[in-house]
Formats: C-alpha cells, structure tokens, sequence
C-alpha cells in the first residue's frame, strides 16, 4: 500500500514537466539570483558608472584619472557631454552614471579638490567612491598623503528635491510593478476557470467570438493596475512629498503602460497553463525572479554589469526608470516615449498570446 | 412552427487530427421544432461533430452549413447558435439573473430586448424563482437549466445541448424534459449530444447512433425499434440472490442473460407475455420468488446494445 501511494506520486511527478521543473530546476536557480542579487557571490564586485570631468589637468589629476578609467571595479569614463559640473550633473540627473567625479584643483594642492556629484537614490555609491579615488591618490599619485586629515570632498547630491525622495519614487515604481503583475495573475487565473466551466465555449460558439471578452478581461486588469498604483503614488505624495500631482499626465501615462503590459503578461502566461496550480507556481516564482532582477528588490546598480543587462529585459526595470525620469529627473516625452512604447506593447504582445492561445480547441 | 428548409445540414464531415480519424463523412440534417438526440459511448465523434458546428475545428472534407452559412467561415451565421456545454457553464458568485444579463450581453442583446428575453428565458425553463439567488447556491439540476437559459437569449435557431441531464434529479429532470418541449414547440431546433439513452428516447424526434467517427444508425426512436425488434418485447427478472445452478438452467433456457454483474436477467421475445409467466412459475417451483419479472417495449438501450454488438462482430 504503501509503495502503491508512493508510486503513484512518483509518477505524477515525472509526468508532469512543469511540476519536474519547479521542483529541480527552479530553487537552483532562484538560488543563483538571489545570491548574485544580494550577496555578489558570483565573484563580481559591485562596478559603479562613473562619469569624470578634469579641470585641473594637471600632472597628478591625469595619473588619478588613468588609474579611475583602469580601476577594474569601477566603469569609469570622461564625461561625455563635457567638462563641466552643470554638464557632469546633467549626466547623473539623466541616470545615465551612478556617480559624477569632477576635479576641480591639482589633488596635490590645497583645499578638496574633488567635487562628487551624487543621486541621492544611489546614496551608496558616494562612499564607494570615495574609497575609490583614495585608493587610487595613494597608489597612483606619489606625494599624496592621503593619511593626512583634509577634506578631499564636496558633494553634491543632484537636486532641488529634498532628499530621500528619489528613493521614495524608486520603490513606489517597484512596488507597484510588483503588486500589478501578482493582481494582474490573479484576475486573469479567470481565464483557467472559464475553461474548465465551459463558459469560453460558450462565448467561442457566439458570433463575437473570444475578443471581446478577452478584451473586457484585459481592460479590467489594466484599470485595476492603474488604480493600485494611484493608490501607491497617493501615498507616497501624501506621506513623502512625491511630485505626482506636478507631473500627473506623465505619472498617468507611466502607470497605464505598467498596468497594461502586466495585464497583458499576466494573461498571456496564464493562458498557456494547463490549470490553476501550475499558472500560480509559475507566474508567482517567474514574477519573483523578475522583480529580483529588474531592481525591484534591491536597486539595480549594485548588481554586476552582466545582470543589469539582464534586468534590462524585466519590465521592473522599465517601469522603475520611467517613474524616476518623469517624477524625478523630471524627464520630458522624448526620454520616455520609448520606454512607454516597450511596456505598451509588451502588454499587447501578452494579449495577443492570450487570445491565440485560448482560441486554440484543446483535445 | 414546423419550417421545411433545414436548420442545419451536414455533408460528409471529416476531422482528421494528428493522423486520427475523429470524423468519418457524418451526415446530418436538422430542422426547425426538431429534437435530434445524437447518442454514442464516449469517444464516439458526437463532441467533434459538435464542435465542427459550431465552428471551432476545420473540417478535413465535406461541409456544414448552418442557416446556410458554413459557421467557421461566416462568423455571424453563429449567431442562429445556442451552446450549452456540458460543464455549467456559469458565474458561481454571479445571481442567475446577473448570469443571464452578462451571457445575454455577450451574446448581442441589449436594453429592453435583453430583459425581455431574460425574463423569458426564465419562464421556460422554470427558473424565475431563484433569480436572485447566486448560482453557487443552487443544485446541479436548477444549473443544469440555468445554463440552458443562458444559450436560449438572443434566440438561437439551433441549440445544441452537450450532456444536459447528468447531475439532474427526477424533479429536475422533468423540468428540463419540459423546458426542452417548449423551446421545441417554440420552433427551435434542438441537438442534442448525450449517453442518456432514457432521456433521449422521450425527448427526442429522431436519434443518431455514433460509433468511431461514423453515425451507424439514424431515425425516429419508435421507428428504428420497431424496424429492429418487430413484435419482440423485453422480458426482465430481477432476483434478490445469485441463483444458483439449476435456477440458471432455467433461465438460460428462456434465453435470458445477465446484465453486467448485476442480479437483473434480460432477454427480446416476441411471446414474452407467455415466457414470463412460464419463468416465474419454474422458478417459483424450484423456491425462488423473483422480486421482479417485467414486460416492456424495447428500448433505445436495447437497440444501442444491438448496434454495439454489430460493430464488435464487424
């Protein structure tokens, strides 16, 4: 009897590909990005985007900045839209560095040389480096003592807004990317329940045929995104000063090409699920990941460069980025417009699939 | 109500799919105030044929055409169509009536059109006293009409009922039997595609046996078993026991045979009024009293059986 039950399970375990897979491959997996995420332990430091701008272009500041372009940890690179300070900000505002380094005296001079142009929502790349570049002054630069007490710094955190709030914006944008696919997952499980109820082939024996109803499901998930995510931003103005009401149509557009395109993940996923349970274990691990990797959970610039690619491919990354260039960065249509038309149109592939798919006569 | 052009018609359909034969050259013809019961065991093709009339496979050859139209080709002929699946296809935490105007929506009617037709939809098959009560509530039998009221709103030529019976009980299956009339009566033509051979035979005008893709039989019930069994009638014996060895000499000489595993002995005779009698006096002499011995009109049952029979032998 025993051996009976436990064959029965074995079996159904080995039969079942995506049960297979959710039990051997995922947790490995979901192993690896957790800790390439969180830990670094893949053996990549953490390497920072930073823009460098020399006005002393004296002897010592051109040694320091071969040894920062050399410097393996970070990605350090002349800033490309000039040489001075308004230029570097404009830089770290754009999101485009981590971190902006203008030398403004001979680091072998008096007084601090070394302006740090920082955006607040990376506030842990200002103390890495400076780390670095006093590395580098007391390998690089002889004559330097960096042991004496003098403040080598100023800083300049990018601004106007009071701090903490670009940091608010970012996990405001996480938040909501984050709940809108789980919801989105749940309204569109429907999908399943009206296959199994008969009620899709009842609709598919009518005259209109699936579109519309799966156009009224999509439609609701959308506005049900959108309205989860005006209640997060509500908050976040509310409590934190986020500047949603100044910047309401773009804040508007953002979270309507969020809404959709999670709708339309969600519903596409769902759609080429068997049943109920594998549509749940697979959309919550693969949203998870998703989130994990997309700078949801923790922010994407300090994940190694190879992951930050990759997280170019989540649509959190898409959606945090825009909601930081809209609320933010204060970023106009021509910065963003591309970003909406990814989310967008992710959303409408997602439907599309959905539509094949359920139309599709199963045997 | 009676219309002399078909409602529906069939051509030789074929379904070929991933090298299987689910269809092979089926004919069918339907018309209106008809009800056509389209019986068969289990992978017989009746749910293929089905879902070739109403458009969601292709036909390998032959043709359909639904109020003259082919249904997969020109959607809209599709809405002279009302399915009603054989799962209950509702919303469990939806009202009736709110199931009612949401498939009634779905399916084109609108305004005061649609609240007419809800309205009596309900009256037809006996459902305006749970308007208000949520699906989930409700008994498979009160479901089971639920969801034929949902095919039947925007007036459907034809309705096809897949399974409509299971999960009903002797209440509810009266009520279905009398609401499937009336639609009838209504001028609907009605298919139904069921394993309900007592369901079938009462309700419907004419039957089609399916077996492996092809329908092997087709007719007026009343017809086909008279055609099949002339003056025969069906004799039945049910024991309380197992008889034992010279009860089952006695029974076997009368050409009785045992239905599955149960107690209950069967046989077609056309002098079965005298074959009954002789058999509950040679059995009482031997001490055993059936607890019952019955003569009846063969059935649609029987004649499934025999049907059954000739495609084994063939």
């Amino acid at each position: 009897m025993i051996f009976a039950m436990f064959r029965v399970m074995l079996l159904g375990l080995l039969r079942d590909r995506f049960a297979l897979a959710a039990t051997f491959l995922l947790p490995p997996l979901v192993f690896v990005i957790f800790v390439t995420v969180f830990a670094g332990a893949s053996g990549e430091a953490v390497r920072l985007r930073l823009a460098v701008a020399d006005q002393a272009d004296s002897t010592s500041s051109r040694r320091l900045v071969a040894a920062l372009f050399a410097e393996p940890q970070l990605r350090a690179q002349p800033n490309r839209s000039g040489n001075t300070v308004d230029a570097v900000r404009e830089e770290v505002r754009a999101g485009r560095v981590d971190a902006g380094l203008v030398m403004l005296s001979d680091p072998a001079g008096a007084g601090a040389p070394f302006l740090l142009i920082t955006d607040p929502t990376r506030a842990m790349a200002a103390p890495l480096i400076e780390s670095h570049v006093q590395n580098a002054l007391a390998v690089h630069v002889p004559g330097i003592d960096v042991g004496r007490p003098r403040a080598l710094f100023l800083h300049d955190p990018i601004s106007g807004a009071k701090k903490g709030k670009g940091m608010v914006i970012y996990y405001a944008g996480a938040v909501t990317m984050l709940f809108a696919l789980f919801s989105a997952l749940y309204g569109a499980l429907s999908l399943i329940e009206e296959r199994n109820a008969g009620i899709a082939d009842r609709i598919l024996a009518g005259p209109a045929g699936l579109a519309p109803a799966i156009g009224g499901k999509f439609l609701f998930i959308v506005l049900q995104g959108l309205l989860q995510a005006g209640s997060i931003f509500l908050v976040a103005q509310l409590l934190y000063g986020a500047p949603v009401k100044a910047r309401l149509l773009f804040w508007l557009i953002t979270s309507g090409a969020a809404a959709t395109c999670a709708a339309g993940l969600a519903m596409g996923l769902v759609a080429f699920c068997r049943n109920r349970d594998q549509a749940q274990l697979i959309g919550v691990c693969l949203f998870l990941m998703l989130a994990v990797i997309g700078g949801a959970m923790a922010p994407s610039f300090t994940m190694p460069p190879w992951l930050q690619a990759v997280g170019l491919l989540t649509p959190h990354a898409w959606v945090i980025d825009t909601y930081q260039a809209v609320l933010w960065r204060d970023a106009g249509w021509r910065s963003v417009y591309p970003a909406w038309g990814v989310l967008t149109g992710l959303g409408l592939a997602g439907l599309m699939l959905a539509y094949v798919t359920v139309r599709r006569v199963r045997r | 109500m009676n219309d002399n052009r078909p409602i529906l018609n069939v051509w030789g359909a074929e379904h070929t799919y991933r090298s299987r034969r689910y269809l092979k050259g089926v004919d069918l013809t339907l018309r209106a105030g008809e009800i056509y019961a389209l019986l068969g065991p289990a992978g017989a093709g009746k749910a293929t044929l089905v879902q070739a009339i109403c458009g969601r496979i292709p036909l390998s050859a032959g043709d359909i055409a639904l109020v003259g139209q082919n249904p997969r080709e020109t959607p809209i002929s599709r809405s002279a169509l009302g399915l009603v699946p054989h799962a209950m296809a509702l919303y469990d935490h939806m009202t009736v009536r709110e199931n009612l105007l949401t498939f009634g929506r779905m399916a084109g009617v609108h305004g005061r059109t649609l609240r007419d037709a809800v309205r009596q939809a309900m009256h037809v098959t006996r459902i305006a006293d749970y308007e208000r009560e949520p699906v989930g509530r409700l008994s498979d039998g009160e479901q089971r009409r639920v969801n034929i009221a949902c095919a039947i709103l925007h007036s459907p030529r034809l309705l096809i009922l897949d399974e409509p019976s299971v999960g009903a009980d002797p209440v509810a299956r009266e009520a279905l039997d009398g609401a499937v009339r009336d639609l009838r009566d209504g001028g609907m033509a009605i298919l139904m595609a069921t394993g309900d051979l007592d369901l079938a035979g009462e309700l419907a005008d004419r039957v089609g046996f399916m077996r492996e893709g092809r329908k092997v039989l087709e007719g007026a019930p009343r017809q086909l078993i008279t055609q099949a069994f002339g003056e025969e009638m069906e004799i039945l014996v049910q024991l309380d026991e197992d008889p034992d060895g010279d009860d089952m000499v006695v029974l076997a000489a009368a050409g009785l045979e045992r239905r599955d595993r149960t107690n209950i002995w069967t046989t077609l005779d056309a002098g079965a009024y005298a074959t009954a009698a002789r058999l509950d006096r040679d059995l009482r002499q031997m001490g055993v009293v059936p607890r019952e011995i019955r003569v009846r009109q063969p059935s649609l049952a029987n004649l499934f059986n025999m049907v059954a029979d000739w495609q084994q032998a063939a």
